[in-house]
């Protein structure tokens, strides 16, 4: 690009036109990235969970969700740091990555809760917490969260995944009830997100 | 009477700096290097030409042990923005 080429009015539109849309694309496809980061872990931590949860035939092989984000931060950080010398953000990505990291943050907060509370199991608020299914929360915040960012990039594919994930989801929660085989709502939720991922980057590239 | 083009702005590469810098809150120069294709040494030029003008902020740090400059809109870039956008309609309109 030379600075000082003529440019005529209409060439000038194109120019700043371009440029934006340009802009706009590549901040968006480099957040697809961590949506398939994300939604590998997932996969791989479901299946995990389910594996060793049905061979020993105890639940709390789901405290390995807690290793999680201990894996996946640094791993964004990595890509972050070694990918993406080059940076710039924008309004949305700021949104999306406010939107997962709330997600993240409220996720092991609830998880950490029915924790302590199974611990403290005679504490008034623990037959609330525990009562609760943890599954059919978090699955649900993460449908929440995956509608959101579909409305933040305007993306019907997004949005729905996210609704059908979310609802869809707790449908299959309460009909196949509480048992090592709900760790294939995560593994769907994992496919989803880190299909998510690749329809962020190719609409994009 | 067409208004004057700001010559600031009518220079292909300022203009695809500040355009870009019209949809982000900052960019570092290696991403704005990228995007616009230009050589180091050119684009380093030119923005120095949009800070001495007051269009665009330039902060020079490190991320870990290399330098990064990053760059900003300022207020005054982008009303500028605006209203070369606006000649530009005018031109095309006539």
């Amino acid at each position: 690009m030379e600075q000082n080429k003529e440019m005529t009015a209409s060439e000038s539109l194109a120019l700043i036109t371009e440029t934006m849309n340009n802009n706009s694309k590549e901040i968006i496809r480099r957040g697809g990235k961590y949506f398939i980061l994300w939604g590998i872990l997932l996969t791989f931590f479901s299946l995990l969970v389910y594996a060793l949860w049905k061979s020993t035939g105890h639940s709390y092989w789901n405290n390995l969700w807690f290793a999680m984000p201990l894996v996946g931060y640094p791993l964004a950080r990595m890509i972050r740091s070694k990918e993406e010398s080059a940076v710039a953000t924008n309004v949305i990505s700021r949104i999306i990555s406010g939107i997962w990291t709330s997600f993240g943050v409220f996720a092991c907060s609830l998880a950490a809760f029915t924790v302590l509370f199974t611990i403290v199991g005679d504490h008034p608020l623990a037959a609330i917490v525990v009562g609760a299914s943890l599954t059919a929360e978090i699955v649900l915040l993460f449908g929440l969260a995956e509608t959101i960012s579909g409305v933040a990039l305007r993306n019907w594919a997004i949005k729905i995944a996210g609704f059908v994930t979310g609802i869809g989801s707790l449908a299959i929660y309460y009909i196949t009830g509480a048992n090592e085989e709900q760790m294939f709502i995560f593994t769907l939720a994992g496919i989803v997100l880190a299909a998510t991922g690749f329809i962020v980057k190719r609409q994009n590239s | 009477m067409f208004p004057k083009l700001d010559p600031i702005l009518h220079s292909e590469l300022r203009l695809a700096v500040i355009s870009l810098l019209a949809g982000v809150e900052s960019a570092d120069f290696t991403y704005i290097k990228q995007q616009t294709g230009a050589t180091a040494g050119n684009l380093s030029v030119q923005i120095d030409k949009l800070s001495a003008a007051g269009y665009i902020t330039v902060e020079k740090g490190f991320k870990g042990k290399m330098p990064c400059t990053t760059c900003s809109l300022t207020p005054e870039g982008l009303e500028a923005f605006r209203n070369y956008i606006d000649a530009l309609k005018e031109y095309i309109s006539h």
